[in-house]
């Protein structure tokens, strides 16, 4: 067997599409250079600790995949759309209103002015010393998309991003966007993740929202890619006065799954909610990293994520809490529950606090347990069978979640995903 | 107020206590550590071969070793060549036997520092083998303990006397390729206790060590093995105070305890090491390697420590519940003021089936100081039904200070439990107010406050202690209001 790689392959920091303006394009560049010889991480780097062993990057997924034009499934979503596929939009694909207070644009599409304007921004939303692969992505990204809420703009139905990766060649894809919401502006932003097709595949995305004074933004990230595909993703969040974000993070296992959230709480009374859901059987894996900086005071966060492991698979959570010096009055709440559906199956978990200020209050609390026996026993001594009380007592394990998801389309997709996850880990039940 | 500030200006000043140097003349090596340096303490102890061999081969190692640098503390670079591994009271030939024979300078040393050696024989009836700088001066109560087969003595003597058990159980719990400071400390460890309970007997005293680190330049380097066989019972106390002094000093202990089938050990700390001054110069490195591994059916190992001193404190007392239905627990006040630095908390690694944890950990920070909890918790495939409970408390006193919680949970058995819950909070206004309503004064009101947030764990300290833990939080908080 050969040795595992320890730097970045040089084959990952060849970018394809040139269809950028310019100051996009020298961007790309920079970064590019700032990733030579980049270590990988190891069971020795810390925010890389449990998963590091399930990261794959060989030369082969190195390249870009073909930005082919074609759409493999048509989705009715219910309210506007953008559709990439392997990085690149599909305007033909998509539909969304042209309006004058809100801003779609692809980054092909930008002025150089505007693009230039864009590559200052991009990437400030995220420490990219812990959350590694947004360089790589800033590196090769091919496309993207930019939105613009001007104040008081108001996106009247959800945006659906609808990322799709056609993996009947090996190769990556480099999605990106960068949403900009202007004074008490709002939008609910879906991004939903999935692929076709077989061979091995890289997705690795970046999400960038910017939220000024009263701004309101839901996210929803749905990631449902294939058992070929590794996806690293991360979304950064910079929020300022009395602005509110949303987070809907839900995922099903994969070889890799990996999301890096950063949220900047850089406003008073700025104020973040952060849900997640994660689901893996099989031999999938998982790993969801948080970070929360309360860098102002009078600043609010709420985290609550769930985690279920059956067979044989791996989830991880890594929720981190940073109360600045002056961020006084904060009040921050963690809380993460896992359940273990098989022995074999793996969870680790580690809810961090780290607080310089006084006068706060922050809680966090994570438990690991399976089903309750005694509970099981109630419904089936009540004439439910086994399998479906099994099935009952594991939604109602993250229905709270899943019931707070804003968009019920969203919300009907994961439920049919979750009906075969039961099916699968409770077959034998 | 105007009197009251004077007052607590005053306490903010005033000096530690117990800082003080003892005269009395050291048989020293010069500062250097190699094979030599290792070989001649090794023969100063009169050791047989294979300590000295395992002494060399744990140096080997360390040299490969790196210093770790992931824990949340700050530190200049330490010269292990600028530190001197051995330093003894003189007249080592002529140990004493009884406590008239110690040194006169000694005994006043132990009296300032309120160790009543012979009240604590006559009244409290606690058994203290008392370690100045490295060798074993005073050593109470050994017959009685001899009497019911508990050997309790220094390390040194047991490795001549007793080579079968210590070469059994040395390095089993913290072998030494552990970790740096493991490493260093099982090349040139000085001196320690040793402590074997044999089958079915419960020790009839508490047993107790207090540790001084005193000559300039001295890292102590102290290592403790305590054996509980079958069925048997031990408590084991350790206190430590040192004088003061502008050098930081480095102290890398390791301690290990066995528990076989059904043996419980009660190991509990004070210390109170030399924190350094009000502006973070001085004070002791306390790196220290504390583990206990339960290894019998039904066995139970609680720590329980109060941490107080130390410019920089650096443990994780842990417990590898490898027995059917062992128990860990460990029960943690972690004080920390001015520049004083902590990195503290457990590991609880439940091998075993149905084991079971406890942790409580209280960290108080006030000043600049830094304060982590660090711990992990892991179920191993096999441990069906294992259980796992974990509180950490953090009290901030002023806004200069941090607080942090690095909690590591893994667990690979569907049928384990584990819950952790934290909490941060100040001490809030509505108590302060309550209390200075009632006359009672801002210090002592904080002091009151505190002492109610680790009640849980004084409560798990035997009694003598509990009182010394809550007065030695009272002192080390002095000046943190007003």
């Amino acid at each position: 067997m050969k040795p595992a790689p320890t730097l970045l392959s040089s084959a990952f920091l060849q970018p394809a599409g040139q269809a950028l303006p310019e100051p996009l394009l020298a961007l790309r560049r920079q970064r590019g250079a700032a990733l030579v010889d980049m270590p990988l991480p190891t069971r020795k780097t810390e925010n890389w600790k449990y998963s590091s062993k399930y990261l794959k990057l060989t030369d082969e997924i190195a390249g870009s995949l073909p930005a082919t034009g074609k759409t493999g499934s048509a989705l009715a979503v219910p309210g506007y759309k953008v559709v990439f596929i392997n990085g690149v939009m599909v305007p033909e694909a998509s539909e969304y209103p042209d309006l004058n207070d809100i801003l779609i644009q692809r980054f092909g599409d930008l002025s150089e002015a505007e693009a230039n304007e864009l590559a200052e921004r991009l990437d400030s939303t995220l420490d990219t010393r812990t959350v590694q692969f947004a360089g790589l992505n800033s590196a090769r990204f091919e496309d993207g998309l930019l939105i613009r809420l001007k104040p008081n703009a108001v996106l009247d139905k959800p945006l659906f991003i609808i990322h799709e990766v056609t993996a009947s060649t090996s190769g990556s894809a480099f999605p990106r966007v960068f949403v900009d919401a202007g004074r008490n502006s709002q939008i609910t932003l879906v991004e939903e993740y999935f692929s076709s097709g077989q061979e091995a595949a890289l997705v690795n995305t970046v999400t960038e929202f910017n939220l000024a004074d009263g701004a309101n933004v839901t996210n929803i990230r749905l990631n449902m890619d294939g058992e070929n595909v590794q996806h690293i993703g991360a979304t950064g969040v910079r929020q300022q006065r009395n602005s509110r974000f949303e987070s809907h993070c839900m995922g099903f296992g994969g070889p890799l799954r990996r999301h890096d959230l950063q949220v900047w709480l850089e406003g008073e009374g700025a104020e973040c909610k952060l849900n997640g859901v994660v689901v893996t059987q099989g031999s999938q894996h998982y790993d969801n990293h948080t970070t929360i900086e309360h860098v102002a005071a009078h600043c609010n966060s709420e985290e609550t994520y769930r985690n279920i492991a059956a067979d044989k698979s791996h989830a991880v959570f890594n929720g981190r809490i940073h109360i600045h010096k002056d961020a006084q009055k904060s009040n921050a709440n963690m809380n993460n529950k896992n359940l273990l559906l098989s022995t074999g199956a793996e969870i680790d978990t580690k809810p961090e606090l780290e607080i310089y200020a006084d006068d706060v209050k922050c809680a966090h609390g994570a438990t690991i347990g399976q089903l309750d026996e005694e509970s099981l026993f109630y419904l089936v001594s009540r004439g439910i069978g086994r399998r479906e009380a099994n099935v009952l007592l594991t939604m109602a394990f993250i229905n709270e979640l899943v019931a707070q998801i804003p968009v019920d389309a969203v919300k009907d997709t994961m439920q049919t995903r979750l009906n075969q996850f039961f099916d699968q880990a409770f077959q034998e039940v | 107020m105007a009197t009251t500030d004077q007052e607590v200006n005053e306490l903010i000043k005033r000096e530690y206590e117990h800082g003080f140097v003892t005269e009395i003349e050291a048989d020293t090596f010069e500062p250097g550590l190699n094979e030599d340096v290792i070989a001649r303490l090794s023969a100063i102890k009169k050791e047989p071969e294979f300590m000295l061999e395992w002494r060399l081969k744990a140096y080997r190692r360390w040299l490969e070793m790196k210093e770790p640098d992931w824990a949340h503390v700050g530190y200049p670079k330490i010269d292990y060549n600028a530190i001197s591994y051995y330093s003894a009271p003189k007249r080592p030939e002529d140990m004493p036997q009884s406590l008239d024979e110690v040194d006169p300078e000694l005994l006043r040393t132990y009296e300032k520092l309120g160790i009543p050696l012979h009240e604590r024989e006559k009244l409290a009836g606690v058994a203290v083998d008392a370690v100045f700088d490295s060798v074993s001066v005073a050593t109470t109560f050994k017959e009685p303990l001899a009497k019911a087969g508990v050997i309790f003595c220094s390390i040194s003597e047991a490795v001549r006397d007793y080579p079968e058990l210590v070469q059994k159980y040395l390095g089993t719990v913290v072998p030494h390729t552990d970790n740096y400071f493991a490493g260093l400390n099982s090349a040139v460890f000085s001196d320690g206790t040793f402590v074997y309970v044999p089958k079915g007997v419960r020790c009839p005293m508490e047993l107790s060590t207090y540790f001084r680190i005193n000559a300039a330049n001295t890292g102590q380097f102290e290592r403790t093995l305590i054996i509980a066989d079958e069925g048997s019972y031990v408590s084991y106390l350790e206190g430590c105070t040192a004088p003061m002094r502008d050098e930081n000093q480095l102290h890398a202990a390791v301690v290990e305890l066995v528990a076989l089938d059904d043996a419980q050990i009660k190991y509990s700390t004070v210390q109170n090491w030399y924190p350094g001054d009000e502006n973070g110069k001085g004070g002791i490195y306390n790196f220290v390697t504390k583990r206990g591994a339960c290894i019998g059916k039904n066995s139970k190992i609680s720590w329980t420590q109060v941490e107080t001193g130390s410019a920089i404190t650096w443990k994780y007392p842990s417990c590898i519940l490898r027995g059917e239905n062992s128990v860990g627990e460990f029960y943690s006040v972690a004080l920390t003021h001015n520049y004083q630095q902590a990195d503290t908390g457990t590991k609880m690694i439940h091998l075993g089936k149905n084991t079971s944890s406890t942790i409580i950990s209280k960290g108080i920070s006030a000043g600049r100081s830094s304060n982590a909890y660090r711990g992990l918790v892991k179920f191993g495939p096999r441990a069906e039904g294992a259980r796992n409970f974990t509180q950490c408390d953090s009290l901030l006193i002023g806004d200069q200070c941090g607080a942090h919680t690095f909690p590591y949970i893994e667990s690979l058995n569907k049928s384990a439990i584990v819950e952790h819950e934290a909490t941060t909070s100040k001490v809030s206004d509505e108590q302060m107010f309550l209390c200075r309503q009632r006359g009672i004064d801002p210090e002592q009101a904080v002091s009151m406050i505190v002492n109610g947030f680790c009640k849980e764990v004084f409560k798990e300290l035997p009694m003598e202690f509990a009182v010394e833990a809550g007065k030695l939080l009272e002192v080390s908080l002095e000046g943190s209001v007003g």
